[in-house]
Protein backbone atom coordinates (compact mmCIF):
# COMPACT_ATOMS: atom_id res chain seq x y z
CA UNK A 1 0.00 0.00 0.00
CA UNK A 2 1.19 3.51 -0.69
CA UNK A 3 2.34 5.84 2.05
CA UNK A 4 -0.46 8.31 1.40
CA UNK A 5 -3.11 5.59 1.55
CA UNK A 6 -1.75 4.31 4.84
CA UNK A 7 -1.69 7.84 6.21
CA UNK A 8 -5.29 8.36 5.11
CA UNK A 9 -6.38 5.06 6.67
CA UNK A 10 -4.68 5.99 9.92
CA UNK A 11 -6.27 9.44 9.89
CA UNK A 12 -9.72 8.00 9.22
CA UNK A 13 -9.40 5.46 11.98
CA UNK A 14 -8.20 7.91 14.63
CA UNK A 15 -10.69 10.59 13.57
CA UNK A 16 -13.66 8.23 13.79
CA UNK A 17 -12.46 6.99 17.16
CA UNK A 18 -12.21 10.41 18.75
CA UNK A 19 -15.37 11.69 17.09
CA UNK A 20 -17.38 8.82 18.60
CA UNK A 21 -15.55 9.03 21.91
CA UNK A 22 -15.88 12.76 22.44
CA UNK A 23 -19.14 13.74 20.75
CA UNK A 24 -22.68 12.45 21.03
CA UNK A 25 -24.80 13.88 18.23
CA UNK A 26 -24.08 12.70 14.68
CA UNK A 27 -23.73 16.30 13.54
CA UNK A 28 -21.05 17.07 16.11
CA UNK A 29 -19.35 13.78 15.39
CA UNK A 30 -19.20 14.56 11.69
CA UNK A 31 -17.83 18.02 12.38
CA UNK A 32 -15.11 16.75 14.70
CA UNK A 33 -14.27 13.93 12.29
CA UNK A 34 -13.69 16.39 9.47
CA UNK A 35 -11.59 18.66 11.66
CA UNK A 36 -9.38 15.83 12.86
CA UNK A 37 -9.10 14.11 9.50
CA UNK A 38 -8.27 17.23 7.55
CA UNK A 39 -5.91 18.38 10.30
CA UNK A 40 -3.95 15.15 10.16
CA UNK A 41 -3.90 14.91 6.38
CA UNK A 42 -3.04 18.53 5.70
CA UNK A 43 -0.60 18.63 8.63
CA UNK A 44 1.13 15.48 7.40
CA UNK A 45 1.45 16.80 3.86
CA UNK A 46 2.77 20.15 5.07
CA UNK A 47 5.34 18.41 7.27
CA UNK A 48 6.37 16.19 4.37
CA UNK A 49 6.72 19.22 2.13
CA UNK A 50 8.83 21.04 4.74
CA UNK A 51 11.11 18.01 5.13
CA UNK A 52 11.49 17.47 1.41
CA UNK A 53 14.73 19.52 1.09
CA UNK A 54 16.37 17.61 3.94
CA UNK A 55 18.82 14.90 2.86
CA UNK A 56 17.69 11.32 3.49
CA UNK A 57 19.46 9.55 6.31
CA UNK A 58 21.39 6.36 5.56
CA UNK A 59 19.64 3.16 6.62
CA UNK A 60 20.55 2.03 10.09
CA UNK A 61 21.83 -1.43 11.00
CA UNK A 62 19.25 -4.14 11.46
CA UNK A 63 19.43 -5.42 15.04
CA UNK B 1 -29.97 19.24 44.05
CA UNK B 2 -28.10 16.55 42.24
CA UNK B 3 -26.06 14.26 44.39
CA UNK B 4 -22.72 13.09 43.15
CA UNK B 5 -22.23 9.35 43.21
CA UNK B 6 -20.54 8.45 46.46
CA UNK B 7 -18.67 5.53 44.94
CA UNK B 8 -18.06 5.61 41.22
CA UNK B 9 -17.48 1.88 41.29
CA UNK B 10 -21.08 1.23 42.29
CA UNK B 11 -22.97 4.05 40.61
CA UNK B 12 -25.56 3.59 37.91
CA UNK B 13 -25.30 4.73 34.34
CA UNK B 14 -27.28 7.74 33.20
CA UNK B 15 -29.27 5.83 30.61
CA UNK B 16 -31.06 3.87 33.28
CA UNK B 17 -29.33 0.61 32.48
CA UNK B 18 -29.17 -0.32 36.14
CA UNK B 19 -26.22 -0.59 38.44
CA UNK B 20 -22.92 -1.25 36.78
CA UNK B 21 -19.68 -1.89 38.55
CA UNK B 22 -16.96 0.43 37.25
CA UNK B 23 -14.17 -2.04 37.95
CA UNK B 24 -15.93 -4.77 36.00
CA UNK B 25 -16.52 -2.31 33.17
CA UNK B 26 -12.84 -1.37 33.12
CA UNK B 27 -11.63 -4.95 33.14
CA UNK B 28 -14.06 -5.94 30.40
CA UNK B 29 -13.09 -2.88 28.38
CA UNK B 30 -9.43 -3.85 28.62
CA UNK B 31 -9.88 -7.54 27.89
CA UNK B 32 -12.10 -7.16 24.83
CA UNK B 33 -12.29 -3.82 22.98
CA UNK B 34 -15.84 -2.47 23.25
CA UNK B 35 -16.93 -4.97 25.90
CA UNK B 36 -16.89 -2.35 28.63
CA UNK B 37 -19.26 -0.13 26.69
CA UNK B 38 -21.47 -3.11 25.90
CA UNK B 39 -21.61 -3.92 29.60
CA UNK B 40 -22.63 -0.32 30.28
CA UNK B 41 -25.42 -0.47 27.70
CA UNK B 42 -23.72 1.58 24.97
CA UNK B 43 -24.20 -0.97 22.24
CA UNK B 44 -23.69 1.16 19.16
CA UNK B 45 -20.54 2.74 20.53
CA UNK B 46 -19.29 -0.68 21.62
CA UNK B 47 -19.63 -2.01 18.08
CA UNK B 48 -17.85 1.01 16.58
CA UNK B 49 -14.98 0.76 19.06
CA UNK B 50 -14.65 -2.98 18.56
CA UNK B 51 -14.48 -2.55 14.80
CA UNK B 52 -11.96 0.29 15.03
CA UNK B 53 -9.57 -1.50 17.36
CA UNK B 54 -9.92 -4.77 15.44
CA UNK B 55 -9.25 -2.94 12.18
CA UNK B 56 -6.14 -1.37 13.64
CA UNK B 57 -4.83 -4.70 14.93
CA UNK B 58 -5.54 -6.54 11.68
CA UNK B 59 -3.91 -3.86 9.57
CA UNK B 60 -0.91 -3.75 11.90
CA UNK B 61 -0.46 -7.50 11.57
CA UNK B 62 -0.97 -7.43 7.80
CA UNK B 63 1.74 -4.78 7.58
CA UNK B 64 4.06 -6.96 9.72
CA UNK B 65 4.32 -4.35 12.46
CA UNK B 66 6.20 -4.86 15.68
CA UNK B 67 4.44 -6.27 18.72
CA UNK B 68 6.45 -4.85 21.61
CA UNK B 69 7.95 -7.02 24.32
CA UNK B 70 10.13 -5.91 27.22
CA UNK B 71 13.82 -5.95 26.35
CA UNK B 72 16.14 -5.61 29.35
CA UNK B 73 18.67 -3.42 27.53
CA UNK B 74 16.01 -1.11 26.06
CA UNK B 75 14.07 0.73 28.80
CA UNK B 76 11.73 2.40 26.31
CA UNK B 77 10.49 -1.02 25.23
CA UNK B 78 8.57 -1.10 28.51
CA UNK B 79 6.45 1.85 27.37
CA UNK B 80 5.84 0.22 24.00
CA UNK B 81 4.90 -3.04 25.68
CA UNK B 82 2.54 -1.27 28.05
CA UNK B 83 0.86 0.51 25.14
CA UNK B 84 0.61 -2.69 23.10
CA UNK B 85 -0.79 -4.65 26.03
CA UNK B 86 -3.57 -2.09 26.17
CA UNK B 87 -5.31 -4.03 23.41
CA UNK B 88 -6.09 -6.75 25.96
CA UNK B 89 -6.66 -10.38 24.97
CA UNK B 90 -5.57 -9.84 21.33
CA UNK B 91 -2.07 -8.96 22.56
CA UNK B 92 -1.69 -12.22 24.42
CA UNK B 93 -3.19 -14.23 21.57
CA UNK B 94 -0.77 -12.66 19.10
CA UNK B 95 2.19 -12.97 21.45
CA UNK B 96 1.76 -16.37 23.03
CA UNK B 97 -0.73 -18.30 20.90
CA UNK B 98 0.26 -17.24 17.41
CA UNK B 99 3.88 -16.39 18.23
CA UNK B 100 3.58 -13.16 16.22
CA UNK B 101 6.69 -10.98 16.16
CA UNK B 102 6.47 -8.84 13.05
CA UNK B 103 9.02 -8.49 10.30
CA UNK B 104 11.57 -5.75 10.84
CA UNK B 105 12.80 -6.08 7.26
CA UNK B 106 9.33 -5.53 5.82
CA UNK B 107 8.81 -2.27 3.97
CA UNK B 108 5.63 -1.55 5.95
CA UNK B 109 7.10 -2.48 9.35
CA UNK B 110 6.98 1.03 10.82
CA UNK B 111 3.42 1.62 9.64
CA UNK B 112 2.30 -1.70 11.07
CA UNK B 113 3.95 -0.89 14.39
CA UNK B 114 2.09 2.42 14.51
CA UNK B 115 -1.24 0.70 13.92
CA UNK B 116 -0.55 -1.92 16.61
CA UNK B 117 0.51 0.68 19.15
CA UNK B 118 -2.50 2.82 18.28
CA UNK B 119 -4.84 -0.13 18.83
CA UNK B 120 -3.49 -0.57 22.35
CA UNK B 121 -3.62 3.13 23.15
CA UNK B 122 -7.17 3.48 21.83
CA UNK B 123 -8.29 0.61 24.00
CA UNK B 124 -6.63 2.16 27.06
CA UNK B 125 -8.67 5.30 26.40
CA UNK B 126 -11.78 3.12 26.20
CA UNK B 127 -10.94 1.69 29.63
CA UNK B 128 -10.87 5.23 31.06
CA UNK B 129 -14.06 6.10 29.19
CA UNK B 130 -15.80 3.07 30.68
CA UNK B 131 -14.76 4.24 34.13
CA UNK B 132 -16.17 7.71 33.47
CA UNK B 133 -19.48 6.35 32.19
CA UNK B 134 -19.87 3.92 35.08
CA UNK B 135 -19.07 6.70 37.52
CA UNK B 136 -21.75 8.95 36.06
CA UNK B 137 -19.23 11.54 34.90
CA UNK B 138 -20.17 11.01 31.27
CA UNK B 139 -23.24 9.75 29.45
Amino acid sequence: MSHILLMALYAVQVSVFFAVLWRRSPRDQGKLFLQLFLGMMVGGLVLAWLMYPLPPSPPGPIP
Amino acid sequence: MTAEPADPALSSSQEGKGHRNAFVAMILAWLVPGAGHLYLGRRSRAVVFLLLVAFSICLGVLLHGKLFVVLPDQPLSRLGTLASMGMGIPYFVLQFVLGYRGDIQGSSYEYGSAFLLTAGLMNLLLVLDAWDIAGGHKD
